[in-house]
């Protein structure tokens, strides 16, 4: 018995730092209300997602709405501020790897729409965990600040439980740095909807996995 | 010819039969399909069959209780018990990190022990993670991809749960060898205490994980292919960030590099002619 406690114990982690994550990129949305005259897109990329993180705590702390689970409340804030700043179509189509040139434009949009939908439930459930301590810590940027795709990482620390490592994956657009992937203690979310997407198109077709992902959402 | 009953041998022979249950089950439920077949789950067939079988364990037993004990424990006394097991686990943590060289990691952990024994009572209360420190989780698997072993496939164990090869034969090789982060509670002679305090980690790492057992029924499109997705990144990331640091993952096989291999639409095959026929006119 005892082995299975401990061979379970990475992964319990991994699983409630995963709930973390979520919850850090919707945080990193409601902050973007506050800090639009602040956060510059354009800046070096810490600060970037320094300035977003940061304002999206504060108002995440504030919204009585938004922390009890209230679903409209929390919709709004994702479509206000979050979306601004992801490049979500991007996080798709990687998803979704070579099938996404299979697809046509229409299941294109339908495939973006319902995986949206997916990750949106899920920050719903990690909108109830912040507390008043929770603070986000950017560590110090690793690569080449000038390159057109960056990895910033930060530490999440909470009052209430363990601190948690988040990554950021960024890239540079003509509208400044739009994120697209993230990583929970190790795990980047692409990567981990990869095979799940490849196995649904392969069973299913791309109109199967549209349509798994959207029963998910109900 | 009778041989004197010892706990050791009481154990193995329930784990032999336990052992036999799990082998007519697993022929039982037979082999899934494999539908899109992954390297690193060679095995993929055999672990879907294992999962289900854990999974209907869990469903059947462990969950339950790990409700029942999350719903009567009183959340502070729930978050005690929780610091002062993975405090003893910061024990195993600490001597893996020393295993693998990472001195400043070892004195941050063994500094973490302390103070948390300390003032944090016994490890009941998590003061260091309140004053920022954060924990560094550590193991021999770890310790082993550090020195250099490849994970090798993945692999469900009976009860166990996700692991790889390597990620296995740490866990099974220290817990034989009687190096492992549970060995100081296996040594109290004190029968029913030692089982007690047993099934209270049982049940305690059980509870820990409903949250995260309801974000994959919710989130996964399939748990098992989540679940392992989430384990080899994991562990990899653990390894990776040991060494020199991890490369975020490459997922050019969508960008500028087009990868045909198993393409056969319209434009392959009308692509491909071309090739060889220009090939022929040099």
């Amino acid at each position: 018995m005892y082995s299975f406690i401990r061979s379970v114990f990475p992964l319990s982690g991994i699983l409630r730092l995963a709930a973390a994550g979520f919850l850090s990129l919707s945080w990193l949305a409601s902050g973007a209300a506050l800090a639009e005259s602040r956060v510059d897109a354009s800046s070096a990329p810490n600060d970037f997602v320094q300035a977003v993180a940061d304002n999206a705590l504060e108002a995440v702390k504030k919204d009585r709405a938004v922390k009890s689970g209230d679903m409209a409340s929390i919709n709004k804030v994702i479509n206000e501020y979050v979306l601004p700043y992801v490049n979500f179509e991007k996080t798709t189509r990687l998803a979704a790897g070579r099938y996404w040139r299979q697809a046509t434009p229409q299941q294109q949009r339908d495939l973006v729409e319902a995986f949206k939908g997916t990750l949106i439930r899920t920050y719903s459930g990690a909108f109830t965990r912040v507390d008043q301590k929770s603070a986000f810590t950017m560590l110090p940027f690793r690569g080449d600040a000038k390159a057109d795709d960056v990895v910033v990482r930060s530490t999440l620390s909470q009052g209430n439980g363990p601190s948690v490592g988040i990554d950021y994956r960024l890239e540079r657009t003509a509208q400044g740095w739009k994120i697209y992937d993230l990583n929970v203690e190790g795990i980047w979310l692409i990567q981990n909807y990869r095979n799940q997407f490849a196995q649904q198109i392969t069973q299913n077709g791309i109109d199967g996995l549209i349509a798994a992902l959207n029963q998910n959402n109900r | 010819m009778k041989i004197p009953d010892t706990p050791s041998l009481s154990n193995a022979k329930r784990l032999v039969r336990l052992g036999s249950l799990l082998g007519a089950t697993v022929l039982a439920t037979g082999c899934a399909t494999v539908a899109h077949p992954n390297p690193d789950d060679p095995w993929e067939s055999y672990n879907r069959s294992m999962f289900a079988f854990n999974d209907t364990v869990d469903r059947a037993l462990l969950k339950p209780i790990a409700m029942g004990y999350d719903q009567l424990m009183p959340d502070p006394a729930q978050t005690c018990i929780h610091n002062v097991f993975s405090n003893l686990g910061d024990v195993w943590s600490a001597i893996n990190s020393f295993l693998q060289g990472r001195g400043h990691d070892f004195f941050n952990t063994l500094g973490r022990v302390l103070f948390n024994s300390t003032m944090g009572l016994g490890g009941c209360i998590d003061v260091a993670s309140m004053n920022g420190a954060k924990r560094i989780p550590n193991d021999f698997g770890v310790t082993l991809g550090v020195w250099g072993f490849d994970s090798g496939p993945y692999v469900v164990l009976p009860i166990l749960g996700s692991s790889s090869v390597r990620d296995g034969t740490a866990t099974l090789g220290t817990f034989a060898a009687g190096v492992s982060p549970v060995t100081p509670v296996f040594e109290i002679d004190n029968v029913p205490l030692r089982n007690s305090i047993i099934g209270l980690y049982a049940v305690d790492t059980r509870a820990s994980l409903l949250d995260a057992d309801k974000l994959v029924n919710e989130v996964a499109l399939d748990r098992y292919s989540f679940i392992r997705d989430a384990y080899i990144q994991r562990r990899n990331a653990q390894v990776n960030s040991r060494r020199d640091g991890a490369a975020p993952p490459d997922y050019s096989d969508d960008g500028s590099l087009p990868d045909y291999s198993d393409d056969v639409d319209a434009a392959d095959t009308g692509a491909s002619p071309d090739a060889g026929a220009s090939k022929a006119a040099q």
